[in-house]
């Protein structure tokens, strides 16, 4: 009988001649998870783990994780954004659980260790003799991870073998900008969180890339097959730009400022996505302003923040429209994205199967890495997928 | 002010009325709870975004034609492209207030299970506390105002039906 993937998960993967073939097993093996939170998100990649609006004013933070590590990201006194990891510096234990709010003191309760919004260790209750005699508080800030901010987004890794962010990011600062309201400078709306039952890779593989024919709301509106194209690089990440027509009548809505398009610009770039390898993205859609938080918990569990924001700049009417349409229009309930979440889940239940994902529309050579893409194509994923290859050190078949 | 116990028994049957159509995926029934007045609202929160002063929902229907588009999207665009799920709605009324004419303000607790139909296994969907307006013309009520807050900050997958 043959075994399923999950059960023969000590066999080294090899991964298929035909660049547009995945092997399922690479979504439901747990030794493959561990390795691929060692080798990737604690390894050379930056991993996005909030905006800067997020926490606009002084004392203001957020906590975050990456992977199974947790982070407390802070603004300072000095209007600092510091990313520290969220564990004392005496014996470790996680110093701050809430997951927002505003503080410039933070605490551990095992011995009261505290530290300010910068880390600095500033308190430490002890008496004469209790601590070495070389005892230095300065010695003992919050630890910190490299960070680096883009537009507001702030990134961190673990790896000092990871590039500098503009080498990460190359090519891609324009389109993180035009997503982001032109220019980062933005005003938090509020969270959709989902805990989705499906891998990491079903999530980020699947969540920018629109199949069209899922989406029924896209039928409606006439947004499938739209003019548009999408860039993918060879470090995986991806842009999406798509147009968007507006329905002249919307029979089948009686309130349709859902898909109205106030804040200006041009709908031939109506729909932008900019997703980062390995899984994290942020979509701009009509007036919908979203950055995606996601991370993995477990081989089959995976969190996604949707955080949503207005401009800095915009008027309290458009503030309003922004967050009437971004509560119904995306995320895990919204009228156009509602079935991603359910797909994501089939997708992943159906990869406890024998054999390979394979990838067609868009794919015009089985054993060529694409390199162009039309808007509509899955082809765009191909290069994120011979990136995550290589950085997992799987073996690729002979060609037949 | 405490509401009377025809008020209550009024309230009471709104609130049984509203769980009995959405357990039975029924939404023209959960329409028919809402007051046709144009500002007649339906909001599902959580409590992290409520808390923080944040006004994103998960679901913002604040008007009447949004609550006709809600009906919609569930029975006409949504329909047949997801996996369906069953829910089972336990709600305990906490607090009711006379606010002022027929209006009156009430709270109440909900869990709400579920059962896929592709597992087949029911566990807990979401617990919270209902914030209502509610109009009362004798034995009748109708919501002017329902507000769904969620405990947990987060959605178990996808959520396609109201709370």
């Amino acid at each position: 009988m043959a075994m399923t993937n999950a059960e023969n998960g000590r066999q080294p993967v090899i991964w298929p001649a035909k660049a547009n073939h995945v092997p399922k097993e690479v979504f439901v093996r747990p030794d493959i998870f561990e390795e691929e939170l060692r080798r990737i998100f604690y390894g050379p990649e930056w991993l996005l783990v909030a905006h800067e609006s997020e926490i606009p004013n002084q004392g203001d933070f957020k906590t975050s994780r990456v992977g199974q590590v947790p982070l407390l990201i802070t603004r300072d006194r000095e209007n600092r954004v510091n990313v520290l990891y969220n564990s004392c510096s005496h014996r470790g234990a996680q110093v701050e659980t809430a997951p927002m709010g505003n503080k410039f003191r933070f605490a551990c309760p095992y011995h009261r260790w505290s530290y300010d919004s910068a880390g600095r260790l500033v308190g430490c209750p002890n008496k004469p003799g209790d601590y070495p005699d070389n005892f230095d508080r300065s010695d003992y800030p919050l630890a910190r991870p490299r960070t680096a901010l883009v537009h507001g987004l702030v990134m961190v890794t673990f790896s000092e073998a990871a590039p500098p962010i503009d080498v990460y990011l190359e090519g891609l600062h324009d389109s993180i900008a035009e997503v982001l309201a032109g220019n980062g400078r933005l005003r938090l709306l509020g969270y959709q969180k989902v805990l989705l039952k499906a891998n990491w890779k079903t999530y980020a593989d699947n969540d920018t890339y629109h199949a069209g024919l899922l989406h029924a709301a896209f039928r409606m509106l006439n947004w499938q097959g739209g003019k548009g194209y999408q860039e993918a690089n060879a470090r995986g990440h991806r842009v999406y730009v798509g147009e968007l027509s507006l329905p002249e009548a919307v029979d089948r809505l009686h309130d349709p400022s859902l898909i109205e398009h106030r804040s200006g610009g041009d709908l031939s770039r109506g729909s932008v996505s900019v997703r980062f390898f390995p899984v994290s993205g942020m979509t701009r859609h009509l007036d919908s302003i979203s950055i995606r938080f996601a991370n993995p918990l477990s081989i089959d569990e995976t969190e996604v923040h949707y955080t949503y924001f207005a401009h800095i700049d915009d008027d309290e009417d458009l503030i309003r429209h922004r967050v009437r349409q971004a509560s119904n229009l995306l995320g895990p309930c919204g009228l156009v994205s509602m079935e991603d979440a359910a797909v994501f889940h089939r997708l992943h239940s159906g990869s406890r199967t024998p054999g390979d994902a394979v990838f067609q529309m868009g794919v015009t050579d089985e054993y060529e890495i694409p390199s162009e893409f039309g808007q509509n194509d899955e082809s765009s994923n191909l290069p994120g997928w011979e990136y995550y290859r290589k950085v997992m050190g799987f073996a690729k078949a002979p060609a037949e | 002010m405490m509401a009377d116990p025809d008020a209550l028994a009024a309230v009471d049957a709104l609130q049984t009325r509203y769980i009995a159509a959405l357990d039975g995926r029924n939404m023209d029934d959960w329409l028919a709870t809402f007051s046709r007045d144009p500002g007649a609202s339906y909001i599902c929160t959580t409590a992290e975004n409520e808390e923080a002063g944040l006004s994103l929902a998960l679901i913002l229907d604040d008007n009447y034609d949004r609550l006709k588009d809600r009906v919609t999207y569930v029975t006409r665009i949504w329909a047949g492209t997801f996996a369906d799920y069953r829910t089972r709605h336990f709600i305990q009324r906490t607090a009711c207030r006379h606010a002022q004419d027929n209006l009156y303000e009430v709270e109440t607790n909900f869990t709400v299970n579920y059962t896929p139909v592709e597992t087949g296994r029911t566990e807990l969907f979401a617990s919270g506390m209902y914030f209502d307006r509610v109009i009362v013309e004798g034995s009748d009520a109708l919501f002017l105002a329902k507000k769904a807050v969620t405990d947990s900050s987060m959605v178990e997958r996808f959520m396609a039906y109201p709370l």
